[in-house]
C-alpha cells in the first residue's frame, strides 16, 4: 500500500518537473511556438478539439484498431503455437516461413500492407496484427512446450477432453510467457497504429499529427503527442492490472 | 457389495522403454493378483521399476507386454494417483485443486465444493481451502494432493513415495492417517516407498522389487493385527518382518534366500 502511494508520488513529481521544465523553456527562455508551444497553448488546443468531439473521434480510432490488432494478434499467436507444439511434424513445416515473417520488419512492409489491404482500417489493423502477432507467438511456444510432463500426465490420468487440458492446464500454465510477449506486443502495437496513420486515411492520432505538422499547428502537433503518449500509458496500466489478476498466483508480479 | 477377489489382475506385465542408447528394461514380467481393500506396499532400489508399474497400472504408459485388468466396472477414472511430487496447479486454491476432479467431470459447484472441504478437513488442511499451493509446505502440499486423488472416489489408491518429501514425525501422522481413510473407504491402495518400516506398518502384503533389471523378487503377507498403531511397532513381528524386509533388498538379485 504505503509502495503503491509512494510510487504515485514518485509520478507526480516526475510529472511536475517535467512540465516545469516545458514551461521555463517556452516561458523565460522564450522559445518560439512553432518550435515549441507553451504547456497553456497546448493545453487549450486540447481542450478545443476535445469540446468539438474531434480529439475523441481521433483518440477513439487509434485506440479500437490497438485493441483489435492486439486481441487478433493474441489469439493467432495463442492459436498457432499451440497447434505447433501440439503437432511437431507441423511445426517443421510452419517453422521456415515463420522465421521468415518473423525476421521480416513490419514496418516496412506497412507500404505493401496498404497497397493490400487500401487506405482503410484493414491496412491498419493488419500492420498492427503482424507486430503483436510474433512476440506473443514466440512467449507462447515458449509456455507451452515448457509445460511440466507431471501436468501431462495428471491430464491424462483425469482423462481430460482437449479443451478441457487447454482451457485448465496449458493456457494457464503458458501464461506468464505468453504475458512477456504480450507486452513487447502492446508497445509495437501502439508504434504501428501511429505509424500506419501517418501514412494513409484522415482519422486516428498519427493522422491528427500530420495533419498539424503540414498545417503548422504546432500546439496541435504537441496535443496529438500528448495523447499518444497517455494512451501508451493507459495501455501499460490495463496490461498491468490484468496481469496482477491473472498471474497474482505466481506471487512475484505485485509491484 | 460382493468383494472382488481380482480387482487387480497383473499377469506377466513387463516393460522396455527405448532410449537413444539402445533399450532398458524397466520391468521384467511381474505376476501378482491384488484383492479389492487390500493395501499393498512395494520396496525396491531405485531404478528397480516401481513408478513404472504404478504408471502400467494406471494406464499413463502401456506395457510392452502381459496383460493388466482392472475389476472397476466401466468407470471412467478407476485410479486416483498421488505422485511423488504433488503435481497441484500452482494457480488454483487449495480448494480448486481437490475440486478438480470433480469439476472436470461434470459434478456441480456446490456438491464439489462439500466433498472438497470434507476431504481436507480430512487431511488436516481446514482454514487453507483458499490458500495457493505456493503458501503451503511441501508435506501440506502432498497432503492436498492425497485428498485431490480421493475427491472423485477411485476405487484404485496408486501412491508413488507420497511421503518422501515430509519430516519424521509428519510422516507417521500421515501414514496413520492414510490407514484411517482406507478403513473407512475400502479402497484398494498400492504405495511406493522407501522405506521398510512404512511398507510393512500399512500393508496387508509387501512387494520386494530388485533393481537391474527390475523384477519382482517376493511377495511377504504382513499378518499383523489391525488397526494399528504404536502398540504395532512394539511388536515382535513387526520388527522380524522390517529385518526379513531389509535382508531381502540387501541380498543381490537372483540370489536365492
Ligand atoms: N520414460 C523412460 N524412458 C526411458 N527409461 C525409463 C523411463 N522411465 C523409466 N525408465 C527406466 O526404467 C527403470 C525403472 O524406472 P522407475 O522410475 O520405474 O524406477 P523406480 O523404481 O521408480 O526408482 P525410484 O525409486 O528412483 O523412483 C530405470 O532404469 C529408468 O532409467
Ligand atoms: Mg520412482
Amino acid at each position: 500500500m504505503s509502495g503503491r502511494f509512494s510510487a504515485a508520488i514518485d509520478y507526480t513529481l516526475a510529472l511536475a518537473v517535467l512540465l516545469f521544465a516545458w514551461w521555463l523553456a517556452t516561458g523565460p527562455m522564450g522559445l518560439p511556438t512553432y518550435l515549441l508551444p507553451s504547456p497553456l497553448r497546448t493545453w487549450n488546443a486540447l481542450v478545443t478539439i476535445a469540446l468539438t468531439g474531434e480529439l475523441w473521434r481521433h483518440l477513439g480510432f487509434t485506440l479500437q484498431n490497438i485493441v483489435l490488432g492486439l486481441i487478433l494478434g493474441c489469439i493467432a499467436g495463442i492459436a498457432i503455437a499451440y497447434v505447433m507444439t501440439r503437432f511437431p511434424k507441423l511445426a517443421v513445416w510452419l517453422d521456415g516461413p515463420l522465421v521468415i515473417l518473423q525476421t521480416a520488419p513490419k514496418i516496412a512492409l506497412a507500404p505493401l500492407f496498404i497497397v493490400w489491404f487500401g487506405f482503410g482500417v484493414l491496412s491498419k489493423i493488419v500492420l498492427i496484427f503482424s507486430l503483436v502477432f510474433f512476440p506473443v507467438f514466440v512467449g507462447a511456444v515458449a509456455g507451452f512446450r515448457a509445460l511440466d510432463p507431471k501436468m501431462k500426465d495428471l491430464s491424462k490420468l483425469l482423462g481430460l477432453s482437449s479443451i478441457q487440458r487447454f482451457r485448465q492446464i496449458e493456457l494457464p500454465a503458458a501464461m506468464p510467457e505468453i504475458f512477456v510477449g504480450l507486452k513487447i506486443g502492446a508497445v509495437q502495437a501502439l508504434v504501428g497504429a501511429v505509424l500506419a496513420e501517418w501514412m494513409s486515411g484522415k482519422v486516428g492520432l498519427g493522422y491528427l499529427m500530420t495533419f498539424a505538422s503540414a498545417t503548422y499547428k504546432t500546439p496541435l502537433l504537441f496535443a496529438a503527442v500528448l495523447m499518444t503518449v497517455v494512451l501508451g500509458l493507459l495501455l501499460h496500466v490495463a496490461l498491468t492490472i490484468l496481469e496482477r489478476r491473472l498471474l497474482s498466483w505466481k506471487g512475484a508480479a505485485r509491484g | 457389495m460382493s468383494q472382488s477377489e481380482r480387482m487387480i489382475d497383473i499377469a506377466g506385465v513387463h516393460k522396455t522403454f527405448v532410449a537413444d542408447h539402445g533399450t532398458v528394461t524397466a520391468l521384467e514380467p511381474v505376476s501378482i493378483t491384488i484383492k479389492e481393500g487390500e493395501f499393498i506396499s512395494i520396496v525396491g532400489p531405485s531404478g528397480c521399476g516401481k513408478s513404472t508399474l504404478l504408471r502400467l497400472i494406471s494406464g499413463l504408459d502401456q506395457a510392452s507386454g502381459g496383460s493388466i485388468k482392472l475389476d472397476v466396472s466401466g468407470r471412467k477414472r478407476p485410479v486416483g494417483f498421488v505422485f511423488q511430487e504433488p503435481v497441484l496447479l500452482p494457480w488454483k486454491t487449495i480448494i480448486d485443486n481437490v475440486r478438480f476432479p470433480l469439476d472436470t467431470s461434470g459434478i456441480s459447484r456446490g456438491q464439489g465444493d462439500k466433498t472438497a472441504l470434507d476431504l481436507i478437513k480430512m487431511v488436516g488442511l481446514a482454514g487453507f481451502e483458499k490458500a495457493l499451493p505456493r503458501q503451503l509446505s511441501g508435506g501440506m502440499r502432498q497432503r492436498a494432493a492425497i485428498a485431490r486423488a480421493l475427491s472423485d472416489d477411485p476405487p484404485i489408491l496408486l501412491m508413488d513415495e507420497p511421503f518422501s518429501a515430509v519430516d519424521l514425525l509428519t510422516r507417521d501422522n500421515l501414514n496413520d492417517e492414510l490407514l484411517r481413510i482406507w478403513q473407512s473407504t475400502g479402497k484398494t491402495i498400492l504405495l511406493v516407498t522407501h522405506s521398510v518400516e512404512e511398507a510393512a506398518y500399512l500393508a496387508d502384503r509387501v512387494m520386494v522389487m530388485t533393481a537391474r533389471p527390475g523384477k519382482l523378487k517376493c511377495v511377504h503377507n504382513v499378518e499383523l493385527l489391525r488397526p494399528r498403531g504404536e502398540e504395532t511397532k512394539l511388536d515382535p513381528a513387526y520388527h522380524a518382518l522390517v529385518a526379513q524386509l531389509r535382508r531381502d533388498l540387501r541380498t543381490p538379485a537372483g540370489e536365492a534366500h
